[in-house]
């Protein structure tokens, strides 16, 4: 099988004609991950195929080209091959694209966590792979994540420990998916929530997919004091809330696990929360799943998970921008 | 059971995870309040501000990263070259990665059992690894100490160890603080006791036990050199107040007389009274009281005070020949006085301590810095420039009623240097940044071209390394074009495509045979990122040579109207 990287992002099966992520146009069936802005297509136009939430999330952040819903689970048949999307636990609508050739079958992960995010469709895979492509953003063995339950825990306790203090609780999060799951975390609580406005645009397909976001509103220079607010941190250095002097800032990401975070942003609480999975779990996967080959994007240290592969006797190889073959 | 380390480790990270100062020092205050014995007390203060042993001890555990790192790996199970480095590299922390190692590899975590570790078992360790020199003896002990502690302990062990920074935002300013709190003393009582006594914890055994005023200074203990701030980082709205002395480019010096004994000190508290026998005799043929000065130790030859670089030839000489001693003779210069009619004078104002330094020089011929009252602006203009043709740095402008504030940088002396130089220099090599730099390149080897000069092969060749002067903005394009340019990797360290080119200021140039420029520059820092200039632009050797001779050969003004100091 043939697996070629194309630019930064997208890949490639020339065989089969298929892109996953891809921007160009050559490739007859294109598949997109998700909506984050890595994974949709440069080309706003393009044709694609997608989940029906992913859909809507890439027109709510100027998608206007054409986009073919898929059902996770309910197979598109190609005349060289047959495509089936899984649900990959990173952000709502956030898929892994599964093709069953007469070259084998290959996984494509796009970005994806399990355990599943609270605020995505969950996580199931294939039971059998031939060859699984995988990112690998948080490749070390620092990174181990807390389970969800506890990490929504550090969450309210942050925001009721802060109001309980006269403060106004800020979580620093990605605008899709992250903002969303933080939310989601934070309803329990029933406390007033603002967003910054770019993640509230993507709050109603939250909603209509039945994710409980809480009391939330967009955001509001002049009544934002004494709500817990949700926003990015570009936006925080921007002017977002600096009326507000009371205040106290929560950084939730996976780079979050980094003690230099602290100081990079002058945050007074580091939440580990990640939407992509840790080292071990990754490689846990990599054992469950014993593909014929695990390919190995998105990351600055892939030869570390290399290294535990070989140990592991699973194959793999480094996806990188030259055109390699393989069997 | 309050002495465990384990407590101490848990309040060190409880202080890194808490913003306000005030509540640093208050979470800080809680713990040393219930730490029973005087012994835990001592120890706890000197862990959290000074190091594995106390400033005055003079001692080191002298393990170094690669010792404590490689036995991390193995202790770990993992690869140090594969897994450990590139690891360090995300973490720019080698204690923070051992700390996330311990915590989530199922290898590590099995050999490690809640060993109950006390203070004083901690400070066992560290006289073990003191007291043991090869690698693979401090390694052992290591790992026995790692096999009892948490990952949290094991970070903060490592850390105290290698006496640096905590890295918790919390230093020894504080420390005095949170131990006045603890205690309910004044904190200017506190902070003299320590500068008297030296040791942060015995100062927290005194406060405790009411017993501040227990706190003499002792001849021959050298305390903490007051310091000067950069006059622009510092908002004075006027100068009224500040008296002007000439800022010499020489080596900062405590020294410590009685009777027949002299002792010198740096800036770092290491005795270096072998190096400058004259000196010794200068002081004792004067016959002068107990005293202690502040001063500067200059290369002084012919009525001129000569570059800093000749004096380089005689630092860390165990003993000058007599050859060397004729050739870069030395003198010491006074500018403060420390210790007068067998008591410190700390407290005195400026203005009384100059009286006494300058009665002293009067009775006992010393040599001490001329002092200029500040008229305005002009003159201080007039005085920087004559300074400067002394070959001095710049100048030095103090607050006539401050005290001596003891290893402090504050706004009661203020220094105004003019920068070395700069030059036009190319991004060779950069490297993963650690700490508040954790997870980017933020220090790099800047080179100057040797394309056109036949002693080299190289088309450029380092001449220092900056890391700093450029806004976090600017590290952020630096960052995104490094990757851009990088074509091998050296662990932590990427050799790129020389193309960036960065303009740097620097404070001097140094003859230093074991570079490959043979020169190196004292902080090298970025003045602007020229993104405008191609590599060809770069600065020469050649130039960097013409700067250096210009510095040397520069025709300094005797020391004849109007000096820079006072010798009768």
């Amino acid at each position: 099988m043939n697996i070629t990287k194309a630019g930064y992002h997208g890949i490639v099966l020339p065989d089969l004609n298929i892109g996953f992520d891809y921007s160009g146009t050559d490739t007859q069936h294109t598949f997109i991950s998700h909506a984050h802005s890595d994974h949709m297509p440069r080309n706003r136009k393009s044709s694609v195929y997608c989940t029906e939430n992913t859909y809507k999330l890439m027109q709510r952040r100027g998608f206007s080209g054409e986009a073919t819903i898929l059902e996770f689970g309910d197979p598109l048949e190609t005349d060289h091959a047959r495509i089936t999307l899984f649900p990959a636990g990173h952000i709502l609508g956030s898929a892994m694209v599964f093709v069953e050739s007469d070259h084998g079958s290959v996984l494509y992960t796009g970005d994806y966590r399990t355990p599943a995010s609270p605020a995505s469709e969950g996580f199931e895979i294939p039971e059998q792979v031939d060859h699984f492509i995988t990112e690998a953003t948080f490749s070390l063995p620092i990174y181990k994540w807390a389970s969800h339950e506890k990490l929504s825990k550090q969450i309210r306790n942050f925001a009721s420990r802060t109001l309980s203090d006269g403060y106004t609780p800020v979580f620093l999060a990605y605008n899709l998916g992250k903002a969303q799951e933080v939310m989601h975390m934070l309803a329990p609580l029933g406390q007033p929530v603002q967003i910054h406005g770019a993640g509230y645009k993507m709050c109603d397909v939250y909603e209509e997919a039945e994710i409980d976001l809480g009391n939330y509103e967009t955001y509001d220079r002049e009544t934002c004091e004494g709500k817990i607010l949700v926003t990015t941190s570009s936006a925080l250095n921007n002017g977002f809330a600096s009326n507000v002097s009371k205040k106290r800032i929560a950084y939730c990401s996976g780079w979050a696990a980094r003690e230099a975070a602290r100081a990079q942003l002058t945050v007074h609480e580091l939440i580990p929360l990640s939407d992509h999975l840790d080292f071990f779990e990754l490689i846990r996967l990599c054992e469950e799943l014993n593909p014929k080959m695990v390919h190995i994007t998105h990351t600055p240290n892939a030869d570390v998970v290399q290294h535990y592969l070989d140990q592991k006797n699973i194959r793999s190889r480094i996806l990188d921008l030259e055109i390699e073959e393989d069997d | 059971m309050n002495n465990l380390f384990r407590q101490l480790a848990d309040t060190a990270q409880h202080i890194a995870e808490t913003r306000s100062t005030n509540s640093k020092i208050s979470i800080c205050a809680e713990y040393f309040r219930t730490l029973a014995a005087d012994e835990d007390l001592n120890l706890g203060a000197q862990f959290l501000a000074e190091g594995a042993f106390s400033a005055l001890s003079g001692k080191r555990a002298s393990v170094g990263s690669r010792t404590y790192s490689t036995c991390a790996a193995e202790f770990c199970e993992i690869d140090y070259e594969k897994v450990f480095k590139p690891c360090k590299t995300a973490l720019g922390s080698s204690s923070e990665t051992i700390e996330k190692l311990m915590h989530n590899l199922e290898t590590a975590r099995k050999k490690r059992t809640d060993g109950q570790l006390t203070l004083g078992d901690v400070e066992k360790i560290y006289q073990e690894l003191y007291r043991v020199s090869s690698r693979a003896d401090k390694q052992e002990v290591l790992r026995n100490a790692w096999t009892k502690m948490s990952p949290v302990e094991i970070k903060y062990f490592i850390r105290i160890m290698t006496q640096g920074s905590l890295r918790i935002g919390f230093e020894t300013r504080s420390v005095v603080s949170a131990i006045a709190e603890a205690f309910d003393k004044k904190i200017e009582e506190v902070r003299y006791a320590h500068m008297i006594t030296g040791s942060i914890g015995r100062t927290a055994v005194l406060c405790r036990n009411d017993n501040l005023d227990e706190a003499s200074f002792e001849l021959f203990h050298p305390i903490s050199f007051m310091l000067a701030s950069p006059l622009e980082s510092r908002s004075v709205d006027s100068l009224k107040g500040y008296v002007a002395e000439e800022k010499f480019d020489g080596m900062r010096s405590q020294a410590h007389i009685s009777g027949q004994k002299v002792e010198l000190y740096s800036r770092d508290l290491n005795d270096i009274t072998h190096s400058f026998p004259e000196i010794v005799q200068f002081f004792v043929k004067r016959d002068l009281p107990d005293l202690v000065l502040d001063g500067e130790i200059c290369v002084y030859k012919d009525n001129e005070i000569l570059p800093f670089q000749l004096l380089q030839k005689r630092m860390g000489r165990k003993k000058p020949t007599k050859k060397v001693m004729e050739k870069y003779p030395v003198l010491f210069i006074s500018y403060d006085i420390l210790y007068y009619e067998d008591q410190p004078i700390f407290e005195h104002s400026l203005t009384k301590r100059r009286d006494f330094l300058v009665r002293l020089s009067e009775q006992h011929s010393l040599p001490i810095t001329n002092q200029f009252n500040v008229r305005n602006h002009d003159h201080i203009n007039e005085l920087f420039e004559r300074a400067l043709a002394h070959g001095n740095e710049g100048l030095m402008l103090k607050k006539e009623e401050s005290s001596y504030e003891y290893g402090q940088r504050r706004k009661s002396w203020l220094k105004v240097k003019k920068p070395g130089g700069t030059l036009d220099t190319v991004i060779m090599y950069a490297h993963a940044g650690s700490g508040k730099r954790g997870g980017y390149y933020s220090d790099f080897t800047l080179g100057i071209s040797v394309k056109e000069d036949e002693r080299y092969e190289e088309e450029f060749i380092p001449i220092g390394k900056a890391y700093g002067g450029y806004t976090d903005e600017e590290m952020k394009r630096l960052n995104e074009r490094v990757k851009e340019l990088t074509v091998e990797r050296y662990g932590p360290t990427l050799g790129l495509i020389p193309e960036i080119m960065v303009e740097i200021e620097f404070d001097d140039i140094q003859v230093n045979k074991r570079t490959k420029a043979n020169f190196t520059l004292r902080l090298p820092r970025f003045k602007n990122i020229r993104w405008d200039l191609d590599p060809k632009d770069t600065n020469t050797l050649k130039d960097v040579e013409r700067l250096y001779r210009e510095k040397i050969d520069r025709e300094r003004l005797k020391q004849d109207k109007n000096p820079s100091f006072i010798f009768e």
